[in-house]
């Protein structure tokens, strides 16, 4: 933040109003709000139980001071959300949420094991491989949202399922990768960017086809909002390729994360953000393919 | 035939390239030594095109970077993918069609595990099996003998000679000189960002004498060992 110039006293003002609207606004929109907080929660607890870092603690702090500070770390991050949702008197989920953070501050557990989790792309082994290994446990979850949405009769949920698939596959272009798998592409600056949003899409469309066959099939009167949701997450995944490349080899800065989370609240934007991403990413890229045009 | 002229390169205000000028030529393997800090790593990175730099690189080829299998010091893996992977990612990247990939792992890697998970030297192994699959014209190998074992080390003084002998441009640096000597046909030294030496095989046994006596001198003695 200090990087970007903004002082930190204006960060730790802005930053709580931006929850609470970001978080109001989620709960206007969407019935499901609760577990998307839930889920976002635990992903930022899953961030501090990275092994390595874990590890780094424990070899600097005693036993007693390495799990307090695992714990406060763990509250601390799930605090905004547990104080929101008692707002919202969903108290049974705060409570839990409060518990899950405390437990598994408590437990070591290592997400690295030996067994190799086998993916359907193999042929473009990078972001869908790496990615999908990471978050393998969400896909259950999402399949059996799907379900649930047919057992009940519920097309919104079913929605919700497809979107909350789309979001995990975003989460897959989220960081940078190192320069030299860049370099290493013998094609073009649009020829590699266009390959990138082309498996993007191929992979997701792999993933979500279970979810909009079975809503074709049960909610067929519904069948262009399901489309329609379909090519939303088309677009969203080629922006979030191009908003990648346009800070790249940096991680997306401020602004351009800015730009792309108010692209998920106003669609209509993506029709200047794409191509000033895409401009972006061009330039970006060209030294490193070595691209003169 | 890569002609580099008046290459240099600065950090900020501290130069770690200045006015190199050298030719590199199919069928030839070269080596770089120097202290740490040298340049010989930017130098490479230069060449390659991963950094830009002031001067001139050109080559016979229509575009250098697409022809080059650059070996990292350290090469970078992704947490969740396997050695296979790896390969079949750089192979695809250079648009080469692997057939059995098991076939040709001559280091013996175990390719279905995360490659994030292998020791120093099976990294390099693995990240050299995959930039020789490449089938490139130009191999950049920064310290290839860093970490691996013996049996290694013979497969890849071997792979470099089979690479010689194919008309390839081999560029190598390393800090274990006898390497070198059974490698090179040219030893270059680099202090400072400058050349300041090109030995060719015939003085390699000199070379090595010099060195020690400039690198040694007379520490160990200061040491008083007792």
């Amino acid at each position: 933040m200090t990087d970007f110039g903004m002082p930190l006293i204006l960060v730790y003002t802005l930053l709580p109003i931006a929850f609470v609207l970001l978080s109001t606004y989620l709960f206007t929109k969407t019935e499901f709000a609760a577990y998307i907080f839930a889920l976002m929660a635990l992903s930022l607890i899953s961030r501090l139980s990275e092994p390595k870092r874990n590890d780094f603690l424990k070899s600097i702090f005693n036993k007693q001071e390495y799990f307090s500070l695992r714990i406060i770390e763990n509250l601390a991050c799930c605090l905004p959300f547990m104080i929101f949702l008692s707002y919202e008197r969903l108290y049974l989920i705060a409570m839990v949420l409060g518990l899950f953070s405390i437990v598994t501050g408590l437990f070591n557990y290592s997400a690295n094991t030996n067994f190799t989790i086998p993916t359907p792309f193999g042929k473009n082994p990078f972001e869908f491989t790496v990615g999908f290994r990471k978050t393998y446990f969400l896909f259950p979850i999402v399949y059996f949202l799907t379900f649930m949405s047919i057992s009940i009769d519920n097309f919104n949920l079913g929605i919700f399922s497809l979107i909350l698939l789309g979001l995990i596959c975003l989460s897959y272009y989220s960081k940078p990768e190192n320069e030299y798998y860049v370099w290493s592409f013998k094609a073009s600056s649009k020829k590699y960017l266009l390959e990138k949003i082309k498996i993007s899409i191929t992979y997701f469309t792999l993933l979500s086809l279970p979810i909009v066959i079975a809503l074709l099939l049960f909610y067929f009167d519904n069948f262009a909002i399901v489309l329609g949701f379909y090519l939303l997450c088309f677009i969203y995944l080629a922006s979030i390729v191009l908003a990648k490349y346009s800070a790249y080899p940096r991680e997306m800065n401020i602004p351009q994360g800015i730009l792309f989370a108010l692209s998920l609240i106003f669609p209509p934007i993506l029709i200047g953000v794409i191509p000033y991403f895409y401009t972006l990413s061009l330039k970006n890229l060209k030294p490193i393919l070595n691209d003169p045009n | 035939m890569i002609r580099i002229e008046n290459l240099s390169k600065n950090y900020g205000s501290k130069r770690v390239l200045d006015s190199i000028s050298i030719e590199f030529k199919p069928g030839y393997v070269y080596g770089i030594v120097g202290e740490n800090g040298a340049g010989k790593t930017t130098l490479f990175r230069c060449i390659s095109g991963l950094e830009s730099y002031e001067g001139d690189v050109n080559s016979d080829f229509n575009k250098l970077k697409d022809t080059i299998g650059l070996l990292l010091t350290e090469p970078f893996f992704f947490s969740k993918m396997t050695g296979k992977e790896y390969i079949r990612l750089l192979a695809n990247a250079r648009q080469i069609e692997l057939g059995n990939i098991e076939e040709k792992n001559v280091f013996e890697l175990p390719l279905n595990q995360y490659a994030s998970t292998y020791s120093t030297g099976m990294k390099k192994k693995l990240a050299l099996t995959a930039i020789l699959l490449q089938k490139n014209e130009v191999f950049i190998l920064d310290e290839p003998f860093n970490g691996v074992d013996i049996q290694s080390n013979l497969i890849i003084t071997e792979v470099i000679a089979k690479l010689k002998s194919l008309k390839k441009t081999i560029i190598i640096s390393s800090h274990i000189f006898s390497t070198l000597a059974d490698t090179c046909d040219e030893i270059i030294l680099m202090k400072e960002g400058k050349i300041v030496r090109t030995v060719l095989r015939n003085d390699f046994s000199g070379l090595e004498t010099e060195m020690k006596e400039f690198s040694i001198g007379k520490r160990i003695e200061n040491l008083d060992l007792k």
